[in-house]
Protein backbone atom coordinates (compact mmCIF):
# COMPACT_ATOMS: atom_id res chain seq x y z
CA UNK A 1 0.00 0.00 0.00
CA UNK A 2 1.45 3.34 -0.74
CA UNK A 3 0.11 6.65 0.07
CA UNK A 4 1.80 9.69 0.70
CA UNK A 5 5.39 8.69 0.54
CA UNK A 6 4.61 5.71 3.26
CA UNK A 7 4.56 2.22 2.80
CA UNK A 8 3.31 -0.56 4.83
CA UNK A 9 4.72 -3.82 5.22
CA UNK A 10 6.04 -6.64 7.56
CA UNK A 11 9.11 -8.36 6.15
CA UNK A 12 12.12 -6.82 4.33
CA UNK A 13 13.98 -8.84 1.80
CA UNK A 14 17.32 -8.03 0.36
CA UNK A 15 20.43 -10.14 -1.60
CA UNK A 16 22.40 -8.06 1.70
CA UNK A 17 24.92 -7.52 -1.54
CA UNK A 18 27.23 -5.24 1.83
CA UNK A 19 28.60 -7.92 3.08
CA UNK A 20 27.76 -11.53 2.20
CA UNK A 21 25.77 -11.70 -1.46
CA UNK A 22 23.12 -14.13 0.09
CA UNK A 23 19.40 -13.05 0.06
CA UNK A 24 17.86 -12.70 4.03
CA UNK A 25 14.78 -10.88 5.19
CA UNK A 26 13.97 -9.28 8.16
CA UNK A 27 10.99 -8.62 10.10
CA UNK A 28 9.99 -5.01 10.00
CA UNK A 29 9.55 -5.58 13.79
CA UNK A 30 13.55 -5.90 14.23
CA UNK A 31 13.64 -2.03 12.10
CA UNK A 32 11.11 -0.61 14.57
CA UNK A 33 12.20 -2.10 17.81
CA UNK A 34 15.95 -2.35 17.08
CA UNK A 35 17.09 1.01 15.77
CA UNK A 36 18.76 2.98 18.15
CA UNK A 37 16.66 6.23 19.39
CA UNK A 38 19.17 8.27 20.54
CA UNK A 39 23.69 8.49 20.48
CA UNK A 40 25.94 11.08 21.65
CA UNK A 41 29.55 12.32 21.27
CA UNK A 42 30.34 14.27 23.93
CA UNK A 43 33.56 16.83 24.21
CA UNK A 44 33.88 16.20 28.15
CA UNK A 45 36.48 18.02 28.98
CA UNK A 46 36.61 21.97 30.33
CA UNK A 47 33.57 23.71 28.46
CA UNK A 48 31.80 20.56 27.89
CA UNK A 49 29.73 20.54 23.98
CA UNK A 50 28.32 18.22 21.62
CA UNK A 51 30.43 17.34 18.93
CA UNK A 52 27.30 15.25 17.03
CA UNK A 53 23.89 13.56 18.64
CA UNK A 54 20.99 12.43 17.22
CA UNK A 55 17.76 13.00 19.63
CA UNK A 56 19.59 15.47 22.14
CA UNK A 57 18.03 18.80 23.57
CA UNK A 58 20.94 19.47 25.80
CA UNK A 59 23.70 18.16 27.56
CA UNK A 60 24.46 19.32 30.95
CA UNK A 61 27.96 19.07 33.39
CA UNK A 62 27.13 18.06 36.38
CA UNK A 63 30.63 18.28 38.03
CA UNK A 64 34.03 16.10 37.72
CA UNK A 65 33.19 13.15 35.44
CA UNK A 66 29.19 13.44 35.59
CA UNK A 67 27.02 14.25 32.95
CA UNK A 68 23.36 14.13 31.47
CA UNK A 69 21.76 14.02 28.45
CA UNK A 70 18.29 15.55 28.18
CA UNK A 71 16.19 13.75 24.78
CA UNK A 72 14.22 15.44 22.62
CA UNK A 73 11.88 12.80 22.12
CA UNK A 74 11.17 10.95 25.05
CA UNK A 75 11.29 6.95 25.65
CA UNK A 76 8.30 5.10 26.94
CA UNK A 77 9.19 4.44 30.37
CA UNK A 78 12.61 4.73 32.00
CA UNK A 79 13.55 0.74 31.72
CA UNK A 80 15.58 1.39 28.40
CA UNK A 81 18.66 0.62 27.39
CA UNK A 82 21.99 2.13 26.93
CA UNK A 83 25.62 2.15 26.39
CA UNK A 84 28.31 4.17 25.64
CA UNK A 85 32.07 4.90 26.44
CA UNK A 86 34.61 7.13 26.65
CA UNK A 87 38.41 8.13 25.64
CA UNK A 88 41.29 6.53 26.98
CA UNK A 89 42.86 10.26 28.06
CA UNK A 90 46.76 9.71 29.60
CA UNK A 91 45.33 7.10 31.60
CA UNK A 92 44.81 4.10 31.22
CA UNK A 93 43.04 3.28 34.28
CA UNK A 94 39.70 4.49 33.36
CA UNK A 95 36.20 3.35 33.33
CA UNK A 96 32.63 5.25 32.67
CA UNK A 97 28.95 4.08 33.04
CA UNK A 98 26.24 5.26 30.28
CA UNK A 99 22.71 4.60 32.56
CA UNK A 100 19.02 5.64 31.87
CA UNK A 101 17.49 8.40 33.99
CA UNK A 102 13.87 9.32 33.37
CA UNK A 103 11.79 9.08 29.82
CA UNK A 104 13.86 12.39 28.93
CA UNK A 105 17.61 11.83 30.47
CA UNK A 106 20.16 10.08 30.83
CA UNK A 107 23.58 10.34 32.92
CA UNK A 108 26.98 9.58 32.39
CA UNK A 109 29.76 8.68 35.05
CA UNK A 110 33.62 8.79 33.74
CA UNK A 111 36.72 8.02 36.12
CA UNK A 112 40.21 7.27 36.10
CA UNK A 113 42.36 6.13 38.79
CA UNK A 114 39.68 5.34 41.02
CA UNK A 115 37.87 8.79 40.76
CA UNK A 116 36.04 10.65 39.27
CA UNK A 117 37.67 12.20 36.45
CA UNK A 118 36.60 14.44 32.81
CA UNK A 119 37.11 11.87 29.46
CA UNK A 120 37.64 14.08 26.61
CA UNK A 121 35.00 11.94 24.76
CA UNK A 122 32.08 10.44 26.15
CA UNK A 123 29.87 8.27 23.81
CA UNK A 124 26.27 7.77 24.60
CA UNK A 125 23.50 5.09 22.82
CA UNK A 126 19.83 4.76 23.73
CA UNK A 127 17.69 1.47 22.73
CA UNK A 128 14.28 0.95 23.51
CA UNK A 129 10.75 2.45 23.11
CA UNK A 130 9.43 6.02 21.98
CA UNK A 131 7.20 7.55 23.88
CA UNK B 1 1.87 -10.51 6.34
CA UNK B 2 3.85 -8.54 3.12
CA UNK B 3 6.95 -8.84 1.94
CA UNK B 4 9.02 -5.70 0.01
CA UNK B 5 11.57 -7.40 -1.86
CA UNK B 6 14.61 -4.72 -2.53
CA UNK B 7 18.25 -4.15 -1.89
CA UNK B 8 18.29 -0.27 -1.27
CA UNK B 9 15.92 1.58 0.62
CA UNK B 10 15.79 5.68 0.27
CA UNK B 11 14.37 8.05 1.42
CA UNK B 12 11.48 9.99 -0.60
CA UNK B 13 11.69 13.61 0.55
CA UNK B 14 15.29 13.44 1.81
CA UNK B 15 17.12 10.96 0.62
CA UNK B 16 18.90 9.86 4.11
CA UNK B 17 15.71 9.63 5.66
CA UNK B 18 13.61 7.44 6.02
CA UNK B 19 11.02 8.27 9.19
CA UNK B 20 10.48 5.25 11.79
CA UNK B 21 7.02 5.49 13.62
CA UNK B 22 7.69 4.88 17.53
CA UNK B 23 6.39 2.25 19.21
CA UNK B 24 4.11 4.59 20.76
CA UNK B 25 2.39 5.21 17.73
CA UNK B 26 2.82 8.83 17.37
CA UNK B 27 6.66 10.07 17.92
CA UNK B 28 8.47 9.42 14.77
CA UNK B 29 12.45 8.56 14.43
CA UNK B 30 15.13 8.49 11.85
CA UNK B 31 15.82 5.21 10.88
CA UNK B 32 19.26 6.19 9.51
CA UNK B 33 20.40 7.52 12.49
CA UNK B 34 20.10 4.48 14.29
CA UNK B 35 21.35 1.98 12.43
CA UNK B 36 24.83 0.93 13.27
CA UNK B 37 27.51 1.88 10.78
CA UNK B 38 29.99 -0.78 11.70
CA UNK B 39 30.45 -3.54 14.38
CA UNK B 40 33.32 -5.89 14.91
CA UNK B 41 33.47 -8.89 16.79
CA UNK B 42 37.58 -9.49 17.74
CA UNK B 43 40.58 -11.07 19.53
CA UNK B 44 43.70 -9.72 19.78
CA UNK B 45 45.55 -12.69 21.04
CA UNK B 46 48.26 -13.67 18.50
CA UNK B 47 47.08 -12.59 15.31
CA UNK B 48 44.21 -9.45 15.70
CA UNK B 49 41.13 -11.16 13.72
CA UNK B 50 37.40 -10.17 13.33
CA UNK B 51 35.67 -13.31 14.29
CA UNK B 52 32.20 -11.10 12.62
CA UNK B 53 32.03 -7.59 11.60
CA UNK B 54 29.68 -5.50 9.34
CA UNK B 55 31.89 -2.74 7.19
CA UNK B 56 34.96 -3.23 8.55
CA UNK B 57 37.82 -4.12 5.19
CA UNK B 58 41.11 -4.83 8.28
CA UNK B 59 41.97 -4.65 11.48
CA UNK B 60 45.48 -3.35 12.33
CA UNK B 61 47.30 -4.55 15.37
CA UNK B 62 49.39 -0.76 16.75
CA UNK B 63 51.37 -2.27 19.94
CA UNK B 64 49.61 -4.45 22.64
CA UNK B 65 46.36 -4.22 23.14
CA UNK B 66 45.81 -1.23 20.65
CA UNK B 67 43.65 -2.00 17.09
CA UNK B 68 42.52 -0.07 14.73
CA UNK B 69 39.27 -0.64 13.13
CA UNK B 70 39.56 0.03 9.21
CA UNK B 71 35.60 1.19 8.15
CA UNK B 72 35.11 -0.05 5.05
CA UNK B 73 33.03 2.51 3.82
CA UNK B 74 33.67 5.81 5.69
CA UNK B 75 31.79 8.18 8.09
CA UNK B 76 31.26 11.53 7.28
CA UNK B 77 32.87 12.80 9.95
CA UNK B 78 34.88 12.42 13.36
CA UNK B 79 32.15 12.81 15.52
CA UNK B 80 30.46 9.63 15.49
CA UNK B 81 29.02 7.67 18.89
CA UNK B 82 29.59 4.28 20.15
CA UNK B 83 30.52 1.32 21.96
CA UNK B 84 33.52 -0.31 23.04
CA UNK B 85 34.10 -3.45 25.48
CA UNK B 86 36.50 -5.58 26.37
CA UNK B 87 37.23 -8.44 28.63
CA UNK B 88 40.69 -6.91 29.01
CA UNK B 89 42.51 -10.23 29.55
CA UNK B 90 44.23 -12.73 28.00
CA UNK B 91 41.80 -15.50 29.29
CA UNK B 92 39.22 -17.69 26.59
CA UNK B 93 37.11 -18.56 29.15
CA UNK B 94 33.79 -16.80 30.03
CA UNK B 95 34.85 -15.81 33.37
CA UNK B 96 38.25 -14.10 31.88
CA UNK B 97 37.01 -11.00 32.76
CA UNK B 98 39.70 -8.59 34.21
CA UNK B 99 37.80 -5.56 34.34
CA UNK B 100 39.11 -3.22 36.86
CA UNK B 101 40.63 -0.93 33.76
CA UNK B 102 38.10 -1.97 31.19
CA UNK B 103 38.98 -0.70 27.59
CA UNK B 104 38.44 2.89 25.85
CA UNK B 105 38.22 4.51 22.70
CA UNK B 106 42.23 5.92 21.53
CA UNK B 107 40.60 7.64 18.59
CA UNK B 108 38.27 8.41 15.93
CA UNK B 109 38.48 9.43 12.13
CA UNK B 110 36.33 9.07 9.34
CA UNK B 111 38.36 5.61 8.27
CA UNK B 112 39.25 4.31 11.52
CA UNK B 113 38.71 3.97 14.76
CA UNK B 114 41.19 3.19 17.81
CA UNK B 115 40.67 0.92 21.13
CA UNK B 116 42.44 0.28 23.67
CA UNK B 117 41.95 -2.70 25.70
CA UNK B 118 43.16 -1.36 29.35
CA UNK B 119 45.75 -3.72 31.06
CA UNK B 120 45.09 -5.05 34.90
CA UNK B 121 47.52 -2.67 36.32
CA UNK B 122 47.36 1.34 35.61
CA UNK B 123 49.50 2.37 32.46
CA UNK B 124 49.33 -0.86 30.63
CA UNK B 125 47.72 -2.61 27.92
CA UNK B 126 46.95 -6.25 26.97
CA UNK B 127 45.81 -8.02 23.97
CA UNK B 128 42.60 -9.13 25.06
CA UNK B 129 40.40 -12.41 24.03
CA UNK B 130 36.94 -10.51 23.35
CA UNK B 131 36.80 -7.15 21.95
CA UNK B 132 32.82 -5.27 20.54
CA UNK B 133 32.90 -2.29 18.67
CA UNK B 134 30.18 -0.61 17.06
CA UNK B 135 29.68 3.42 15.89
CA UNK B 136 26.55 4.91 14.67
CA UNK B 137 26.72 8.32 13.28
CA UNK B 138 26.44 9.73 9.48
CA UNK B 139 28.05 7.68 6.60
CA UNK B 140 29.90 9.80 4.18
Amino acid sequence: MVAHGTIAFDTLTTSDQVKSGTEKSLDTSYIFNGVLKAWLNLDGSGTIGISDSFNTASVTDNGTGSYAKTLSNAMSNSLYATGGGHSANSSFDANSRVLPSTTTSIVMYTQAGGAMADADVVTALVSGDLA
Amino acid sequence: MSTLLLNTLTGKTSAGSIVVTGEGGSTTTNMQQGLAKMWVNYTGISTTAARDSFNVSSLTDLATGQTTININNDMGNDDYSGYFYTNAGSGTTFGAFDNTYTGGFGSFATGTCTNNAHGTSSGTNVDAYQNLCGIFGDLA
